[in-house]
C-alpha cells in the first residue's frame, strides 16, 4: 500500500510536466465531437455529425448520443440511459465529465455519470475508441468524456443569458432552463440551472408505461478568473437532485438520486518554458442514491437500497512540441473513490434485514500517460501512445470483510498494473482518400461491483449476482481502419474494427450457490472467461447536392462473441439512421428516419430475448429570430410519427419506447 | 505556474491520504469481568467456593469458572479437584444436568467449566450447584443456589434418536454473538442416560443448514460441525444478512438419520 501511495506522489510530481491535448488532428481515432482546437484542422466526419444534430435545440444529451454511430444507450427507463461504446459495456468504457471520474451509488447502475449534464451545459463531448481513449485512463472499450461549458472572459464587460422552456406530448414532460453570464476582461461568472418534470410516457399501442416518470433539478456555478498572461483559474460546481425517479424495467425506483461535484482547474495557454498548454485539475465529487420499492404495488417485502459514493482526484496534461512535426503530450492521473451500498428489508415483527450490497470499498487510481506524434511527410502521420495505470482497492470495513470471507475473501490484495500502447499510422492514399490504422492494447481493472458485490439482483437475466475479489484483469487488443473520402459534395467515412478482451469479465451460474432475492432464477458469480471476441463498423455519409440541402446517413453493425462462440448481451442490430435536411433563410426543416434491424442473436447465457425490426419516422423544424441583441429560436417535432409500438435491443425489459410525441421548444437568448 | 503545480500537488497528496487511510479498529469484547453468581463454603475442605459468569446462568450451555479460597489463610488455591453437579428440585422427583467439570490447575486463579442447565427455575423447581473441592486430601461440598432464566433465544434443544430410541441434549455454544459474515457454530451434544447421567457424546455426524425463513433462502460455504472433544463439535456458519436465521440441523448415525425436525433460531 505504501508503495502505491509512493507511487502516486511520483504521478503527482510527474504532473508538473504533465499535458493536455490542443491540436487533435483528424488521422488520430478520435470522435471529438466538437472543435476544441484552436489550430484549425480539417473537420472530422463526427464533429460535422455532433454539430448537425445539436442544431436541433430541443435535443437532450441522450437524443444526441443516439446519433453518434460509435455510442449505444443501455436503457432501464426514460431516466438515466447508460452510454455506451460499440459492444463493450459500461465497466468497460471511461464515462468521464470534464476528464473527472465520477462512480455512480447505484448498484443497479440507475445514475451513469451523463445525467448530470444537460444541454445547456454540455459544451462539448469527446468520444475516443479503444486506440487513443489510453490518454485518459485504462479502459478496453475507450472512452467519453463531457466537457461542461465553461464562464469566459470578455474585453468588454457583458452580462448574457439565454432561457428555455419546452413541452413533450407523450410523457406530458416539460423542460425548463436557463443561463446567466458575466463577463469582465479579468473574470467570468456563468450560472445554469434546468428543471425537468416528466410523466409516464405513452407507448405505440397508447399505454401508459408505469413508472416511467421522473423530475429533476441541475445547477452549475463556473468561476474562470485570469491569472496573468495566458494563465487562468476556474472553478466549476454542479449540483444534481432527481427525484420520484421511475425505472419501469426494474423491480425498484429511485427515491432520490443526487449528485456534488466540484472542481478547480489552473490552466496555462501560452508557452511556458517550452510547453504550449498545460492544465491541471484539482476534483472531488459525492453521489448518493436511494432506490425505493413503496409505490410498487404486491411487494412481497418491502426494501430500502441506499447508496453513496466519494471521489476526489486529479490530473495534469501538457503538450509541448520537440521540433518540425514532433509533438509531445504528457499526462498523469489519480483519484479515490470511497464506496459503500447497503440493503434493509422489512419483515413487521422481526428484526431489520441489512446487508451491505457494495461492502465499504476504496479504490486509488493512478496512471501516466505519454501520446507522441511524429509527422513524417505531408501525407502520413504517426502516433505512439502509452500509459501505465495502477489500481489498488481494499475494504474498509470489519463488516465489509466479514461479509465477503463468507465467500472466501481472506485479506488478499487487489492490486491491478495495466500497461497499454497504441500505435496509429494514418496516411492520405489519394487526394481525397485517407486511410488510418491502429493497433493497441489496453486494459482495465475489474468495478467493484465485480469484486464485491454481493446479491445483486440483475432483472436483465434474473439472476443474483456475487462479486469475485480473485478476479484478474481484463485485456483488450485492438485493430481499427478507417477509410475516410471527401469531395466537393461529398464525405464518406467508413470504420471498422476488431477487439479480441482476454480475461473477460462475465457473470457465470453458480449452481452451488441459492437465491437471496425472492423470486430470482439463480445465482452468478463473476468470473474472468478465457476471451471474448468484438468485431464492427460504422459508416456515415454527408451529401450536400445544393447550398442549405444536407443528407446525413449512418450505418453500424456490432458482432461479439464469448469463448465458445455464443453471443454476448446487449449488441445493438444493424441500424441506420438517415436525415434529410433543408434550410430556408431563418427556417429549417428536417425528415429523419430510423431503420433497425430484428437482433436475432441472443445470449441464451443472460436469458436474453430476441428484437424485432422497426422503422421510426421523425419530422424536425427550427426556426430563428434576431431582434437586436436578443434571439429567439423555436424548436418543435413529431417523433415517431406512425406511432410505432417498438423497443430497442438495448433496452432491459419488455418494456414499449414512447409512441407519437409531438414536442416544442422556445427559447430566448441575449 | 511552478507554485501553483506545488500548490495543487500537495493538496491533492492530502486529500488522498484523507480518503484513504482511514482504516476501521474493531472494539475488543471484554469477557473478563466475571459476573459472581453465587458463593458458599465446602465445609470438609475448608475452602471459601465463589461461582462466577459471564452473564445471568440460563437454559442451555453456561461457561462458568470457581474461584476457591482457603477459608484460614484467605489465599486463592490453584490446585483442586472440582466436581460440579447441578441439581434441579421439582419436589417429588430431582434430576441434574449435564456439565463440563474443570481442569485440576487453576488458569488466572480461575477453574473453568461450564453448566448446562435444561429447563428454567421457577415454580416448576429450583436449581442449585453442588460443587465438591478436594484440596490437599481434603474433601467437601458446597451447594450454591443458582437462579436460572430462560434465554431471549433459545439454546437448548433435545430430540430422541429414531436410530436408537436414546435421548439427546443438544446445547448451542456459539455463535454467542452472532454476525454477518462467517461464524464459528459449536454444538455440545450430551446423551441423557436416566436423570443424573449425561455423558458427553461424540458418535453423531451433523450437518447443518442455516435458513432465512422470512426469505426462504440460505448461505453458502458452511463448515459442518464435527467432533472435537468433550461432546462439542465445531463447524462454521454463515450468514448474509441480519434478521431472524434457522439453523437447521440434521443427525445421522452411521448411515441412519437420527433426527432432521431440530433448528435453533439465531434472531439479531
Ligand atoms: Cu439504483
Ligand atoms: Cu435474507
Amino acid at each position: 500500500m505504501k508503495s502505491l501511495y509512493a507511487f502516486i506522489g511520483c504521478l503527482l510530481l510527474t504532473g508538473i510536466a504533465a499535458a493536455q491535448e490542443k491540436d487533435l488532428t483528424d488521422s488520430v481515432r478520435t470522435v471529438l465531437l466538437q472543435e476544441v482546437t484552436v489550430a484549425a484542422q480539417q473537420r472530422g466526419q463526427q464533429q460535422h455529425l455532433y454539430r448537425y444534430f445539436t442544431a436541433n435545440k430541443a435535443a437532450t444529451t441522450e437524443d444526441i448520443m443516439a446519433r453518434i454511430p460509435e455510442l449505444s444507450l443501455v436503457r432501464r427507463g426514460s431516466y438515466g440511459m447508460e452510454p455506451i461504446i460499440r459492444s463493450f459495456n459500461s465497466n468497460q468504457v471511461a464515462l468521464l465529465l470534464d476528464g473527472m471520474r465520477i462512480h455512480g451509488a447505484c448498484t443497479d447502475k440507475m445514475d451513469p455519470t451523463s445525467i448530470y449534464i444537460e444541454p445547456v451545459n454540455l459544451n462539448s463531448m469527446e468520444v475516443r475508441t479503444n486506440g487513443s481513449s489510453l490518454l485518459v485512463g485504462s479502459s478496453v472499450g475507450g472512452s467519453i468524456n463531457m466537457k461542461l461549458a465553461e464562464a469566459s472572459c470578455h474585453d468588454e464587460g457583458r452580462f448574457s443569458g439565454s432561457a428555455s422552456t419546452g413541452y413533450h406530448s407523450a410523457s406530458r414532460a416539460f423542460f425548463s432552463s436557463a443561463n446567466f453570464n458575466y463577463a469582465t476582461s479579468r473574470f467570468g461568472l456563468r450560472a445554469t440551472g434546468t428543471y425537468r418534470n416528466s410523466g409516464a410516457y405513452r407507448d405505440g399501442s397508447g399505454q401508459r408505461v408505469p413508472f416511467s416518470q421522473y423530475e429533476k433539478v441541475n445547477y452549475t456555478l463556473h468561476g474562470k478568473l485570469k491569472l496573468n498572461d495566458g494563465a487562468y483559474l476556474r472553478v466549476d460546481l454542479l449540483a444534481d437532485d432527481g427525484w420520484n425517479i421511475g425505472y419501469p424495467a426494474l423491480p425498484m425506483d429511485v427515491g432520490y438520486a443526487n449528485a456534488r461535484i466540484g472542481s478547480v482547474t489552473f490552466v496555462q495557454e501560452s508557452g511556458w518554458r517550452g510547453w504550449e498548454r498545460a492544465e491541471a485539475k484539482l476534483y472531488a465529487n459525492r453521489v448518493k442514491h436511494y432506490m425505493d420499492d413503496t409505490k410498487r404495488p404486491a411487494v412481497p417485502m418491502h426494501m430500502d437500497m441506499p447508496g453513496v459514493s466519494r471521489t476526489s482526484g486529479m490530473y495534469a496534461e501538457a503538450v509541448r512540441s520537440l521540433g518540425v512535426g514532433q509533438k509531445l503530450q504528457l499526462r498523469a492521473d489519480a483519484s479515490a473513490t470511497m464506496l459503500k451500498a447497503s440493503m434493509t428489508m422489512y419483515q413487521p415483527g422481526q428484526p431489520d434485514m441489512y446487508m451491505l450490497t457494495w461492502p465499504d470499498n476504496r479504490q486509488v487510481q493512478g496512471g501516466v500517460a505519454a501520446q507522441y506524434q511524429l509527422r513524417i511527410d505531408s501525407a502520413t502521420q504517426v502516433q505512439v501512445s502509452g500509459r501505465v495505470d495502477v489500481t489498488d482497492y481494499a475494504l474498509t470495513s470489519q463488516g465489509g470483510k466479514d461479509q465477503l470471507a463468507v465467500f472466501g475473501y481472506s485479506g488478499e490484495q487487489m492490486g491491478f498494473v495495466i500497461p497499454a500502447l497504441s500505435v496509429q499510422v494514418s496516411r492520405k492514399l489519394f487526394p481525397s482518400l485517407k486511410a488510418s490504422f491502429s493497433l493497441g492494447m489496453n486494459g482495465r481493472a475489474p468495478s467493484a461491483g465485480e469484486l464485491f458485490g454481493f446479491y445483486l439482483f440483475n432483472q436483465f437475466d434474473g439472476h443474483d449476482y456475487i462479486g469475485n475479489t480473485k478476479l484478474r484483469k481484463e485485456i483488450g487488443q485492438q485493430a481499427e481502419l478507417t477509410l475516410s473520402w471527401q469531395q466537393q459534395k461529398w464525405k464518406v467515412q467508413a470504420s471498422g474494427y476488431i477487439s479480441k478482451v482476454r480475461h473477460y469479465i462475465f457473470g457465470k451460474i453458480n449452481p452451488g450457490l441459492s437465491v437471496m432475492t425472492p423470486g430470482a432464477r439463480g445465482v452468478k458469480t463473476y468470473e474472468n472467461t478465457a476471451q471474448a471476441l468484438l468485431a464492427g463498423g460504422e459508416g456515415s455519409v454527408v451529401y450536400q447536392p445544393f447550398s442549405g440541402t444536407q443528407l446525413v446517413s449512418t450505418l453500424k453493425y456490432a458482432h461479439a462473441q464469448d469463448n465458445t462462440g455464443n453471443p454476448l448481451p446487449l449488441i445493438a442490430p444493424l441500424r441506420n439512421i438517415s436525415t434529410l435536411r433543408q434550410h430556408f433563410n431563418a427556417l429549417w426543416l428536417q425528415a429523419e428516419m430510423e431503420l433497425a434491424a430484428a437482433q436475432r442473436r441472443v445470449s441464451v447465457a443472460a436469458n436474453e430475448r430476441s428484437t424485432g425490426a422497426f422503422s421510426l419516422v421523425h419530422l424536425r423544424a427550427g426556426y430563428q429570430l434576431q431582434q437586436g441583441r436578443v434571439l429567439w429560436q423555436l424548436n418543435a417535432g413529431v417523433e415517431n410519427i406512425l406511432d410505432a409500438y417498438y423497443r430497442e435491443h438495448l433496452d432491459w425489459g419488455n418494456i414499449a419506447r414512447p409512441g407519437r410525441n409531438v414536442y416544442m421548444q422556445v427559447s430566448v437568448g441575449f | 505556474m511552478n507554485r501553483y503545480f506545488s500548490l495543487i500537488t500537495a493538496a491533492v497528496i492530502t486529500l488522498l491520504f484523507i480518503g484513504c487511510a482511514k482504516d476501521n479498529m474493531e472494539p475488543n469484547k471484554d469477557t473478563n469481568d466475571a459476573l459472581k453468581i453465587a458463593e458458599g463454603y465446602a465445609i470438609g475442605a475448608g475452602v471459601q467456593v465463589q461461582l462466577y459468569a459471564a452473564a445471568p446462568l440460563t437454559t442451555g450451555y453456561n461457561f462458568v469458572s470457581i474461584a476457591l479460597t482457603d477459608s484460614v489463610s484467605g489465599q486463592s488455591i490453584e490446585e483442586a479437584a472440582i466436581t460440579l453437579m447441578p441439581m434441579m428440585d421439582m419436589g417429588t422427583m430431582k434430576h441434574s444436568a449435564p456439565v463440563e467439570n474443570p481442569a485440576s490447575k487453576a488458569s488466572n486463579k480461575r477453574f473453568n467449566g461450564a453448566l448446562v442447565f435444561t429447563m428454567p427455575s421457577g415454580s416448576m423447581g429450583s436449581w442449585a450447584v453442588e460443587v465438591t473441592v478436594t484440596v490437599n486430601g481434603r474433601q467437601g461440598k458446597a451447594t450454591l443456589p443458582v437462579a436460572i432464566t430462560e434465554p431471549r433465544q433459545n439454546k437448548l434443544k433435545s430430540f430422541v434418536s429414531k436410530v436408537d430410541n436414546k435421548k439427546y441434549w443438544l446445547a448451542l455454544v456459539q455463535p454467542t454473538a452472532p454476525k454477518v459474515g462467517v461464524n464459528d457454530l459449536e454444538l455440545a451434544i450430551y446423551e441423557a442416560k436416566g436423570m443424573m447421567a449425561f455423558p458427553a457424546d461424540s458418535s453423531l455426524a451433523v450437518a447443518v443448514t442455516p435458513e432465512m425463513p422470512t426469505m426462504g433462502h440460505g448461505s453458502p460455504n458452511n463448515i459442518d460441525p464435527v467432533h472435537t472433544g468433550k461432546g462439542h463439535y465445531k463447524g462454521k456458519v454463515n450468514f448474509t444478512m441480519t434478521g431472524l436465521w434457522y439453523l437447521n440441523l440434521n443427525f445421522k448415525k452411521g448411515d441412519a438419520v437420527a433426527d432432521n425436525a431440530t433448528f435453533f433460531e439465531v434472531n439479531f
